[in-house]
C-alpha cells in the first residue's frame, strides 16, 4: 500500500471479509460500513509497519539479525498507547535465556582436528576401494 | 485461497499455542484461527517490507504478531463502536474509526486515516456520479 500525491487506489493488503470476521468477534459491534472496514483494514497494516518498525530497532541494538518475540515486547513497552491495549496480550516467554552468543557465531564444525600423523580415520577401513586416496573433507572450503 | 504452505503454516500455529492466539467464546467453543487472525503470509509479507533483507523473524514472534493485529483490530473497533452507542446509532463508519485512533492516542494512524478516508469518499461519490450517469 502506498501513499501517492495522485490519485491512486489504495489496496489493503487483507482480506476484507477477513478483517470484518475480527472486527465482529466482539458481540457488541452491530453494523460496520465499508469506509470503516477500509480503515481498519489499512490502519491494521500500519500497525505491523510500525511494530515491526519498532521491534527490528530492537533486535538491532541487541545486535541480533533474528526478530523475536522478546524484541516485540520491549518494542510494545516503549511505545505508551500501545502497551496500554497489547502488553498484557504478549505470550509469556518461552525460553528463560537466549542461547549462548558463541553458538551464534562459531558454529562447531563437524570434524574438528586433523589426524595424527601416522594414523587414519577410523571411517577409511570401511572404503571398499582401499586402492583410492582417503577422501579428504576440505573445511576451507565454505 | 490456501496453498499447502499455508496450511502447513496454520498447522504449526495451531500446535505451537502462542497464547495470544488462544481464543473461546462465550460457550467455550474454540475460534478458529481463520475466523480471529489475519493470514500469517499476509502479516509475515509487510513485515518483512520493513525489515532489513538479511533480517529474520522468530516463528514465535512472526505468531504475535497475527495475534497483535487482531487485538489492534478489537481494540480500535470497540472503541468506535461505543462512541456509536453513545450516539444511538447503529452504524460505525469511518469517522468513529479515526475518532477512536485519536481517542486512543494512536495518532500516528488517526493522521493517515483521514486522509484515506476522503479519497475513499471522493472515490466512491465518483463511482457514484459515473453509476449515475450511465441511466
Amino acid at each position: 500500500m502506498e501513499e501517492e500525491d495522485n490519485n491512486e487506489t489504495i489496496l489493503p493488503e487483507f482480506p476484507t471479509g477477513r478483517v470484518k470476521k475480527i472486527m465482529k468477534l466482539d458481540k457488541d459491534i452491530n453494523k460496520v460500513n465499508s469506509e470503516a472496514l477500509f480503515l481498519v483494514s489499512c490502519s491494521a497494516e500500519l500497525f505491523i509497519r510500525f511494530l515491526a518498525e519498532k521491534s527490528a530497532e530492537v533486535t538491532k541494538g541487541k545486535k541480533r539479525r533474528i526478530v523475536k518475540l522478546e524484541h516485540i515486547r520491549i518494542a510494545v513497552q516503549r511505545h505508551r498507547p500501545t502497551s496500554d491495549f497489547l502488553l498484557d496480550s504478549l505470550p509469556l516467554p518461552s525460553q528463560p535465556l537466549d542461547r549462548p552468543i558463541t553458538d551464534q557465531i562459531h558454529p562447531r564444525p563437524v570434524t574438528e582436528k586433523p589426524v595424527p600423523a601416522g594414523t587414519r580415520r577410523i571411517d577409511d577401513f570401511f572404503n571398499k576401494s582401499a586402492n583410492k586416496s582417503p577422501i579428504q573433507i576440505d573445511n576451507e572450503e565454505s | 485461497m490456501v496453498t499447502s504452505s499455508g496450511l502447513l503454516e496454520m498447522e504449526d500455529n495451531m500446535a505451537a499455542g502462542a497464547s495470544i492466539n488462544a481464543q473461546y467464546d462465550d460457550d467455550d467453543n474454540y475460534i478458529r484461527e481463520q475466523e480471529r487472525l489475519l493470514p500469517i503470509a499476509n502479516v509475515v509479507r509487510i513485515m518483512k517490507q520493513i525489515l532489513p533483507p538479511y533480517a529474520k523473524i522468530s516463528k514465535e514472534a512472526k505468531e504475535t504478531m497475527q495475534g497483535c493485529v487482531s487485538e489492534f483490530i478489537g481494540f480500535v473497533t470497540c472503541e468506535a463502536s461505543e462512541k456509536c452507542r453513545k450516539e444511538r446509532r447503529k452504524t460505525v463508519n469511518g469517522d468513529d474509526v479515526c475518532w477512536a485512533l485519536e481517542t486512543l492516542g494512536l495518532d500516528e494512524y488517526a493522521g493517515p486515516m483521514k486522509r484515506y478516508l476522503h479519497r475513499y469518499r471522493e472515490h466512491d461519490r465518483a463511482d457514484h456520479r459515473a453509476n449515475q450517469e450511465k441511466g
